[in-house]
């Protein structure tokens, strides 16, 4: 059994079919875990100014960069292992440079309440075995986190839940889109409109104090008196919830607060994007967005998109991201004019516009390690297949030596 | 046979809200290649309620260009399968979508990925490629 690397869910229970060094079946993973271990297509080759090269050269050209820029950021660490994540730190630290990671612009915000402990929290094994009011909301799980209704929340028997969804849980959707989740959640979807989450947390909170809802009444009181009366209930919070909540997020602690029997659980995608807001938290205090120096200082000017917005950084080092494709052309002209330096397994959008790219080993397949799951169980990964790429561990290791 | 007068005429254009979403097929194409055409074809697309195609005068399969201040794409237009309550289309996350997002962050770095303004219209013009998008 091994672990994929697909989404932060890192299900453990994959079974890999070998032949001739490579791996030629998964079995049990959902459609988006078989394709990682189906790998890419095009692998990242070394290169310096869009010329290939050998390795060594290309992190010859790297360090030289790390050492001549004046305002540096390291960003990406979400699809790395903790040991990785780790290195990146270090680097950062010695180079006195900014770091930031994709929960920049992702879940930082509910994380870091979770790891402040604002929010009551659980694991995924309390979710099956004791809980009986599932809220998906602004997650579409189906989509993102395949199997997370079928391992732990919506279809399976748990401890004292052993009569699954015909009887013992009730799973609810709270979107603006009814997605494949929320038609799981038959009956119990509430549409709302765009940008309408905190309108809605109002209601539900008046509701639940015995008043009558501004906002459908009906709907609301019977949400309220479900959410009331759940032994185990929990709020899979989802980044629809998250992008619509951002400038008022502590919204969504004063509902948890009077819901003394929910717990709140941040819905991750990147396999360890936790695993860095956990290591930069404990280092820090802060779980992204922070420049190291006399002290570590944590800013929203730190931001990776802020960053680029204002120009404010003269070159950028990116393990795992590719920022070319996920976030707004609006603010990515800065990117043309920097030596960013791209460590990945795969070819991506920003490896085209790149000063250097580094070829890495694909975690979960060709290198273990450990993750942090969304739940905050940390869980190993194993290296699957024999290769003879350098991990980001060792390539980060290698940049520090070069220095 | 008469003149195509359509031809001649621009193409009427219609405000609408866009909001993004992912999908299990396009990350899946994503982790094979994200050059390729199996993530164009789930990335390049707007749905919509038919409602509001009726409302255009848009019909599934037709190009429209999804334009505002920060970006123009071209991308095919499909109806939705579901009841739509109207007044929002939808596309999945992608490189694409990404390319009408605001600048505007109130200086807090998270953009809204998720909340877009559009002018929409029916064009003639081929689906923008990944490579035009990361030229600048
Ligand atoms: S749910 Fe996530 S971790 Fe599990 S098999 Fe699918 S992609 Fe992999």
């Amino acid at each position: 059994m091994v672990t994929c690397t697909g989404c932060a869910l890192l299900c453990e229970d994959i079974e890999v079919v070998l032949e001739n060094g490579g791996i030629k079946e998964s079995r049990n993973a959902c459609r988006r875990g078989a394709a990682r271990f189906r790998g890419c297509k095009n692998r990242l080759a070394p290169s310096v100014d869009k010329k290939q090269t050998d390795i060594d050269t290309a992190i010859k050209k790297a360090a030289e960069i790390l050492k001549n820029a004046k305002s540096l950021m390291l960003f990406g660490w979400s699809n790395s292992t903790c040991e990785a994540q780790a290195k990146g730190i270090q680097l950062a630290k010695k180079l006195n440079a900014a770091i930031d990671d994709t929960s920049s612009f992702c879940q930082g915000l509910l994380i870091e309440r979770v790891l402040q402990k604002k929010f009551r929290t659980c694991s995924l094994e309390d979710v099956r075995n004791r809980a009986d009011v599932l809220v998906y909301w602004g997650s579409d799980a189906q989509d993102s986190q395949p199997r997370h209704l079928s391992r732990f929340s919506v279809f399976p028997r748990g401890e004292s839940r052993q009569r699954g969804y015909e009887e013992d849980r009730l799973a609810i959707a709270i979107d603006v889109r009814e997605s494949n989740t929320a038609k799981i959640c038959k009956g119990h979807f509430y549409r709302i409109p765009l940008k309408g989450d905190r309108e809605f947390i109002l209601a539900l909170m008046e509701a639940l104090v015995g008043k009558v809802p501004k906002y459908d009444a009906k709907r609301m009181l019977e949400l309220a008196g479900i959410m009331k009366k759940a032994e185990f209930g929990v709020i899979f919070a989802g980044i629809g919830l998250t992008y619509s909540i951002k400038d008022d997020i502590d919204i969504l602690v004063s509902l948890a607060d009077m819901l003394p029997n929910f717990h709140v659980m941040p819905m991750v995608g990147h396999y360890n994007m936790r695993g860095f807001n956990e290591a930069l938290f404990k280092e820090t205090g802060f779980v992204n967005r922070v420049k190291f120096g006399v002290k570590p200082v944590h800013d929203n000017k730190y931001a990776v998109v802020e960053a680029l917005k204002s120009k404010s950084i003269d070159a950028l080092l990116i393990t795992g991201s590719d920022p070319l494709s996920s976030l707004p052309r609006s603010i990515l002209s800065h990117l043309a004019s920097i030596p960013v330096i791209c460590i990945d397994p795969c070819v991506t959008l920003t490896s085209k516009i790149a000063a250097v790219t580094i070829p890495a080993a694909a975690s979960g397949l060709e290198c273990g390690g450990s993750a942090v799951r969304m739940d905050g169980k940390v869980i190993e990964i194993s290296k699957v297949v024999e290769n003879s790429y350098l991990t980001d561990a060792q390539i980060l290791t290698r940049l520090m030596e070069g220095l | 046979m008469g003149m195509d007068v359509g031809k001649f005429m621009k193409n009427p254009e219609y405000e609408i809200k866009l909001t993004t979403h992912r999908d299990i097929f396009q990350v899946e194409a994503l982790e094979y290649d994200r050059f390729g055409d199996e993530y164009k074809k789930h990335s390049a697309v707007v749905v919509m309620g038919k409602d509001d195609m009726n409302k255009f005068g848009l019909k599934t399969g037709d190009r429209v260009r999804l334009m505002n201040s920060f970006g123009s794409i071209v991308v095919e237009l499909r109806e939705s399968k579901r009841e739509e309550p109207g007044g929002l289309a939808f596309m999945v996350n992608s490189p694409w979508s990404n390319a009408l997002v605001s600048d505007e962050t109130g200086g807090r770095g998270i953009p809204e990925f998720k909340n877009i303004n559009a002018k929409i219209s029916r064009t003639k013009d081929e689906i923008t490629t990944i490579e035009s998008l990361i030229d600048r």
